[in-house]
């Protein structure tokens, strides 16, 4: 019995998603129950996240700013002489700067992008994405198709960046080629995150991630 | 003493500047004769007269925006202080050396500006520009102070008198107060300048006359050497030349000697020249009209290539470019572009060009382009990074942030990319400010997080008033519970913005958190201000 599952599983065609989990260690979100469930035990570098939501100010920049905070942060062990810029492309309301500073990223290192349609949001973004100077990209886009989420995870890849887009729930229904989806529900207690898709990983539902009392360190 | 006689022989070496042309140099003498005439016929040594324009105001002049009582401020030691103040401002009281606190309880309708030094320079540049018509020989001497070589300018401007009051009359024009004189030396004529003293010395053996009676200070020596020699009992330069050289020389240092000699036409001077910097600015003609675009693009790279060599020739770099393209009928179309630093490379000009290329409109087919540069800067190499372990990170820069953001501007505006820095100021709205990455390319002032202040990540534009059920402030139509504070703000009494506010944070029942505010003072009605994100 064994002896014919094992043939079964040498079998290349047998796709197993374990496997294809990513060999690159993923960037620690500060939340370790979040990178439990992750594959790589973080964020995954290099590649597009997804973040579904349908209003804005249930946790969903707090669920980053550990990540982006370290990304900001001098790294004396790389050989990288510098940290990479943070880069928001058409954010939905003003970024605060002092909150920003509060949270450890580092503001000289920002760049706010403000492009006036949804194709220069993408332009933009990939831009950013494929310089190599960005470590992050965050950005807001209504409209993101499965070609175009494509050319973003291939820019990811090429500069060595992390992609994070914002999108509606309304998104949920369209194919993407992010490495991580997930999707952010808020109730009175609390922000519900479920994460849809995951690249050598599960999907999974965590109650009690973002809570109002707590704070990430 | 072998000075004076020394310094006859010495003078056709002074002043190693060039200067017009040999027939110009000789008409002075036409004018008046010189005092002395040489015995014997010697060669006649160049005469040189210089013409020196001392600005004292230059900070109140380079810096004034608007009409009213002025002062020019500057932080010394932490304090702002009066540096300069207008006429009217002194009339209330107002002098330098006064806080600026101080010299707004005099006067409260009083404008203060911050001193810069740019803005001087380039009042000092363009005053330069401008006098280089009266002289070919046009010197920034200080930072505030102008010479110019007018001996071989004499005639064209009929005579000394004319010229001086061509160049007086037309300094008041450009709203500088100025302090002129003219002397065969450079020096002599600064001090002269500085002194106050309206005189025109055409002639070398007048200079040290009128130059011993010149009080120290007009010298601009450093303090303690003009305390040590007032304590001396050396009041004036007069009083300095009695003293032995020697003596003088091991005292004081030997540079201070040679700006003696230097000033009594001892020692030659030699200045370098000012010239105004230099732009590109080359067109394109076809033979017939077109609208191929990439035909258009090639002849723009021809362009770019001449402006390179161009500006590689002199070492030069620019930020802004300016293409205009001609059209038969109508008026030209305008493209410029910026960078974040001075570049000359025409493919890296080209890949800009091509981004804004694409979107641009040409109407009617173009006949003629011509390619401008904005103004040009000294270039600054870079030296590349000694990395003997090329990391992924590494290789995988492809270009700078500098080119970044000169991509994005190209395509989607100036005012759509921008960094930011923070502001030391209470009041939420004002404790940042965006930063153009072109200009000033900054790190933040202020580094240290106040960590104990609750902001959230997202800030409104404007606050939004909040609807009340009987007091209770409502969002997304239910009631909104306080988390938090209040976390009371009251300050910026001195302008019309200022704020009495208290914070809260708060949660709205579909989980979402709140930065809320209510007035103390107007009314008590709620506004959101932000997303705790």
């Amino acid at each position: 019995m064994s002896s014919s599952l094992d043939k079964l599983l040498e079998n290349p065609r047998v796709w197993r998603g374990h496997h294809h989990a990513q060999r690159k260690a993923g960037l620690a979100s500060g939340y370790p129950e979040l990178d439990r469930y992750l594959p790589g035990g973080g964020w995954p570098p290099e590649a597009l996240t997804e973040i579904l939501t349908e209003q804005y100010g249930i946790g969903e920049l707090r669920l980053l700013m550990p990540a982006l905070a370290r990304l900001s942060a001098e790294d004396p062990q790389s050989d990288c002489s510098e940290p990479g810029w943070i880069a928001w492309v058409a954010p939905p309301f003003q970024p605060y700067p002092p909150a920003l500073q509060q949270s450890g990223i580092d503001l000289s290192r920002m760049l706010i992008v403000r492009p006036r349609d949804a194709s220069e949001i993408l332009w933009s973004a990939e831009q950013a994405l494929s310089s190599g100077t960005c470590a992050a990209v965050l950005f807001w886009a209504e409209m993101l198709d499965d070609q175009a989420s494509r050319r973003l995870q291939l820019a990811a890849e090429k500069g060595h960046s992390w992609a994070i887009a914002f999108r509606p729930m309304t998104a949920r229904q369209q194919p993407s080629a992010a490495a991580l989806r997930l999707e952010l529900h808020s109730s009175a207690q609390g922000t519900r995150v479920h994460i849809l898709k995951s690249r050598g990983g599960r999907p999974t539902v965590l109650n009690n991630l973002l809570n109002l009392s707590h704070h990430p360190a | 003493m072998s000075r004076v006689s020394a310094s006859t022989g010495l003078r056709g070496a002074a002043d190693a500047a060039p200067t017009p042309s040999a027939s110009q140099q000789a008409l002075p003498f036409v004018e008046s004769a010189p005092p002395v005439k040489p015995l014997f016929c010697t060669p006649t040594p160049v005469q040189r007269l210089w013409f020196c324009i001392w600005l004292p105001g230059l900070p109140l002049e380079a810096s004034r925006s608007s009409e009213g009582a002025t002062a020019v401020i500057e932080e010394q030691q932490g304090i702002h202080r009066v540096l300069l103040a207008d006429r009217q401002a002194e009339a209330a009281g107002v002098m330098a050396g006064q806080s600026a606190n101080a010299a707004l309880a005099l006067l409260p309708t009083l404008q203060l500006e911050e001193r810069s030094l740019l803005r001087e320079q380039q009042a000092l540049e363009a005053l330069a520009g401008w006098l280089e018509r009266f002289s070919s020989f046009v010197c920034i001497a200080g930072r505030d102070l102008l010479l110019l070589e007018i001996a071989g300018s004499l005639r064209l401007f009929g005579g000394l008198r004319p010229l001086r009051e061509k160049i007086s009359k037309g300094l008041r024009q450009h709203g500088f107060d100025a302090s002129l004189a003219i002397a065969p030396t450079p020096l002599g004529a600064t001090w002269l300048a500085r002194a106050g003293r309206r005189v025109c010395i055409r002639a070398a053996q007048n200079l040290k006359r009128e130059l011993r009676h010149l009080p120290l200070a007009s010298l601009n020596w450093p303090e303690g050497i003009y305390a040590s020699l007032t304590g001396m009992g050396v009041i004036n330069i007069g009083d300095c030349l009695r003293l032995p050289r020697e003596g003088f020389v091991r005292r004081f240092g030997a540079q201070y000697m040679l700006e003696l000699d230097r000033a009594l036409g001892n020692l030659p001077d030699p200045r370098n020249a000012w010239r105004a910097p230099e732009r590109f600015c080359t067109d394109y003609e076809m033979t017939e009209e077109t609208s191929d675009r990439e035909l258009l693009l090639n002849i723009c790279h021809e362009l770019l290539l001449l402006h390179e060599q161009f500006l590689l020739a002199r070492q030069l770099g620019t930020q802004r470019l300016s293409f205009s393209f001609f059209h038969l009928k109508g008026s030209a179309t305008e493209l410029r572009l910026g960078c974040a630093r001075a570049d000359r490379s025409a493919e890296r000009w080209l890949e800009l060009l091509r981004i804004r290329f694409n979107k641009l409109v040409l109407p009617v087919p173009v006949i003629a382009a011509r390619l401008q540069s904005g103004m040009t800067q000294a270039l600054q190499a870079e030296s590349a990074r000694l990395n003997f372990h090329t990391t992924a990170a590494g290789e995988a820069r492809r270009y700078s942030i500098a080119q970044l953001a000169e991509r994005l501007i190209a395509r989607i505006g100036d005012q759509s990319v921008h960094s930011t820095t923070l502001v030391a100021e209470h009041r939420p709205q004002y404790a940042w400010r965006t930063q153009s990455l072109l200009s000033d390319w900054g790190s933040s002032t202020l580094s240290e997080a106040r960590r104990h202040l609750r902001r959230p990540l997202w800030m409104l534009p404007e606050p939004v008033l909040l609807p009340a059920d009987s007091g209770y402030p409502l969002h997304q139509g239910g009631r909104i519970r306080l988390l938090d504070g209040p976390e009371r703000l009251e300050t910026g009494w001195w302008d019309e913005e200022g704020i009495s506010r208290d914070y809260y944070m708060a949660v709205n029942p579909a989980g979402i958190r709140l930065w809320i505010f209510r007035n103390r003072k107007r009314s008590s009605s709620w506004y959101l201000h932000g997303y705790f994100g």
